[in-house]
């Protein structure tokens, strides 16, 4: 089966085409990513050494990339010991499997979801409406994304491309009209959504961390929806991947210094919730079951390669930020669910080369995704090994491969570079019908073949 | 730094971060939610508040408008401060509190009050 | 009298030809002479960054074939600059070179200029090499400074323009709606300038295809020419 991930080569250049078209969304875009790009910019400088601080997270990053299996085994026994069941999925199928299982020995029917793309990687949601339970997405903007039958477009404005006039028609079509305006909208969100956490049969949250030493589950929002998930319904399932592991309580004190600052500029977000176990005797909310599923999913044979390092990412949207691409081409045009620079490079990883071929060339290699990353992922470095692989793993179309053979024969001599180039000025005008020449061609003037220099 | 200088800080950042910070005397406010604090953070201007039978994880959530009591005397540094402090016996639920419920998921508009308390104070005893 | 080896580049061999004329001039006015081994070609590059790693050796190796290390080498290009510096000796097994990239030669050589851009409003784009590999974005500026330009910001100088070597065929259209964001930008100005020859290509390709009119110059040709050679 087809994995949902996979890009055929086509789609992200269709879709970008089409996102250049949509001036709105090219607007919404470029704000939203500015903005969010300034703040980190102020976060970083405000910052004693941020760069020390990226060395430390970087660090701690491959502590745990390095040592997944001692981690995965270390949290479980803690997660155990404070009351939690821990359940360690293979596979998505696993762990949806899981999952439902749990909401069926419940008799769950309603489920409140916080924002987890994890959850969306296995695709909890079909998994879970197949067997007749409604899940509800209680961040706003994967609310709207998902009452618009759309996947969300960036980590953290996952309806970034939305106006309010958008937000307020999808709105409508389940109840009252309501004011495209901002307070209006959020007070039918909160409503609505008031209503699906109070009644709710289980909550699922991702996990932003999971803390090796405590079995602790790390959420980080800053609408408080993760906390009302993880307070009311009976039952919470927290989606960890393997790689969201963090040694110790004191390592999780350091990323949290980068996460927010990294994200949206804030020193911390509004709610940083650190659970361990489930409800304690005697209090009177939490969830009576705790269940958490470690997913693999294909992190573990990441994790033995070359590419382990793009485990340490810590989702938090720095690079989508800073990518002229994503500003231009927007999350729908890469793989759903990770997209920009980050996707580009996770999902043909995850999925194989094969079924993503074009993702590490959505980008022109410009490096400000690896100067934005807070934990020092040399992403744009393991764009260019992907392209590497692309050829060395023969993904790289034969046409390809031949044409840079031949050209590198007729430039590896002084004297084949002087007859080919002086063929190439002849054959100049026919350059734009076909090709390379001719998808230049189409917005550049084809630079003219003049004197060479040396022969000046 | 003085801990007198660390509650200042605390004030500040907390002010910062979207708190109306008091003195002494908790405000009156009809239908607010009240919890004590284990814990203030300088560098952020954090609440930390703790699960614990008299303090139910959603308090700080459902209402409208929330008050947090915090000694003077709880205010540490930061977050490392924090989980040295806490790390031996986390409650089931540690919440850190940087201000009121937030979201900018509306045409990157902020919006205060989504899903939690769109007011926060804290109350500084000594 | 010392002396340096000019790299040109393919492109600037082959597409901006007169760039490497004036790289050549400013290097002799700086007091320099200039070398210029016949049996270079290409540093490999366009075939590097697209993957092809054995079709990058072979042509690197008319680099090594070429290049002494008796002398610095200087090219008129931040990418190419990057590419000998950072990752040809790994790719042919060789050892390093002494290679500078042309502004920050000039610049590090206190080079006089002539004031040919006085009165003149330039607006500079950093190269993504120059910018975040070599971090070089002072010295192409006091230069244009030196030589009597009031330089023009642009707005957003940490995009890219869209070139991106084998993007700019790929992408297309992402790559002109970038350039076009890029020259939106430069609207003020009298003239764009830039390091790279490939940047250089592809702006001003964009140019001559919307009929805009903004001139785009290598630094070379700003420094030793100005705007209207």
């Amino acid at each position: 089966m087809k994995p949902f991930l996979a890009q055929p080569p086509s789609r992200f250049r269709t879709r970008a085409k089409a996102a250049l078209a949509n001036s709105q969304m090219q607007a919404a875009t470029d704000a939203a990513t500015f903005r969010l790009h300034q703040g980190r910019l102020d976060a970083w400088d405000a910052l004693q050494d941020v760069e020390a601080l990226r060395e430390r997270a970087h660090a701690i990053r491959m502590e745990t990339v390095d040592n997944l299996d001692a981690q995965v085994a270390q949290f479980a026994a803690a997660a155990e010991a404070a009351g939690a069941n821990v359940h360690l999925a293979g596979t998505a199928d696993d762990a949806c499997t899981y999952v439902a299982d749990v909401c069926r020995r419940r008799g769950a029917k309603l489920v409140a979801k916080a924002k987890s793309m994890l959850s969306e990687e296995i695709r909890l949601n079909d998994a879970l409406a197949a067997i007749g339970v409604d899940a509800v997405e209680t961040d706003l903007g994967e609310y709207v994304a998902q009452l618009a039958g759309e996947h969300p477009v960036h980590i953290l404005a996952p309806a970034l491309e939305k106006t309010a006039a958008d937000i307020a028609e999808l709105f409508a079509r389940d109840g009252d009209p309501v004011e495209p305006e901002l307070e209006a909208l959020a007070g039918v969100a909160r409503r609505r959504l008031r209503g699906v956490f109070e009644n709710a049969d289980v909550g699922i949250t991702g996990a932003n961390f999971a803390v090796a030493e405590t079995g602790s589950i790390c959420l980080v929002t800053n609408e408080g929806n993760a906390g009302l998930v993880t307070a009311l319904p009976p039952v919470h399932i927290a989606l960890v991947g393997m790689e969201r592991l963090v040694p110790r309580l004191a390592d999780l004190a350091v990323l949290l210094q980068l996460l927010a600052r990294s994200a949206t500029g804030q020193p911390l977000s509004s709610y940083t919730r650190l659970l361990t176990g489930p409800r304690r005797e005697e209090e009177s909310d939490g969830p009576e079951e705790l269940h958490v599923v470690i997913v693999d999913n294909g992190r573990t044979n990441l994790g033995h390669g070359k590419y382990r390092e793009m485990l340490a990412c810590i989702r938090c949207g720095a690079c989508l930020n800073v990518c002229p691409v994503y500003r231009k081409a927007g999350g729908g045009s890469y793989s759903p669910v990770y997209s920009g620079p980050m996707g580009a490079v996770l999902v043909p990883l995850l999925v194989g080369l094969d079924k993503a071929p074009s993702l590490p060339h959505a980008s022109s290699l410009c490096g400000a995704c690896t100067a934005a990353c807070p934990v020092k992922i040399p992403l744009h470095e393991l764009l260019l090994d992907l392209r590497r692989d692309l050829v060395g793993d023969g993904v790289a179309s034969r046409k390809e491969r031949i044409a840079f053979q031949l050209w590198s024969l007729a430039w590896s001599r002084p004297r084949l570079y002087r007859l080919s180039t002086t063929a190439a000025r002849a054959l100049q005008p026919l350059a734009s019908l076909a090709g390379p020449g001719r998808r230049w061609a189409a917005g550049r003037r084809i630079p003219r073949l003049q004197k060479r220099y040396r022969d000046r | 730094m003085t801990h007198a200088s660390l509650v200042e800080t605390f004030a500040t950042a907390a002010s910062a971060a979207g708190f109306r910070v008091h003195r002494g005397r908790p405000p009156r406010i009809e239908g607010a939610a009240v919890s004590n604090a284990s814990f203030g953070l300088a560098d952020t201007g954090s609440v930390v508040l703790a699960s614990a039978p008299d303090e139910p994880r959603s308090r700080h959530l459902l209402a409208d408008v929330h008050v947090s009591i915090l000694s003077e005397v709880r205010i540490l540094q930061g977050l490392p401060e924090l989980f040295a402090a806490v790390g031996d016996d986390l409650p089931s639920a540690l919440a850190i509190v940087t201000g009121p419920s937030r979201s900018a998921d509306i045409e990157q508009r902020l919006v205060v009050g989504v899903h939690g308390p769109r007011e926060v104070h804290v109350v500084l005893v000594p | 009298m010392p002396s340096v080896q000019l790299f040109a580049t393919c492109l600037g061999d082959l597409v901006v030809p007169e760039a490497v004329v004036d790289a050549a001039r400013l290097l002799r006015e700086a007091g320099f002479e200039v070398e210029f081994p016949r049996a270079q070609v290409c540093c490999g590059q366009p075939a590097f960054n697209a993957g092809h790693h054995a079709a990058a050796r072979r042509v690197a190796g008319t680099f090594v074939r070429a290049f002494h290390r008796r002398s610095p080498l200087v090219c008129p290009s931040g990418s190419c600059a990057t590419m000998v510096d950072r990752y040809l000796p790994d790719l042919v097994s060789a050892d390093g070179y002494d290679i500078w990239e042309l502004s920050a030669f000039l610049d590090h050589h206190d080079a006089n200029l002539q004031p040919c851009n006085a009165g003149r409003q330039l607006a500079y784009h950093d190269s993504c090499h120059m910018l975040r590999e070599l971090r070089i974005a002072d010295a192409p500026r006091r230069l244009l400074k030196r030589s009597g330009a009031e330089l023009v910001a642009l707005p957003r100088p940490d995009l890219c323009c869209g070139f991106g070597g084998t993007f700019s065929v790929r992408q297309p259209e992402l790559s002109v709606a970038m350039a076009d964001d890029k020259l939106g930008g430069a609207r003020a100005a009298d003239a764009l300038v830039t390091a790279d020859p490939g940047c250089l290509m592809h702006l001003a390709g964009r140019v001559e295809r919307t009929g805009g009119g903004m001139p785009v110059l290598h630094l070379a040709t700003a420094l030793a020419r100005g705007i209207e050679p």
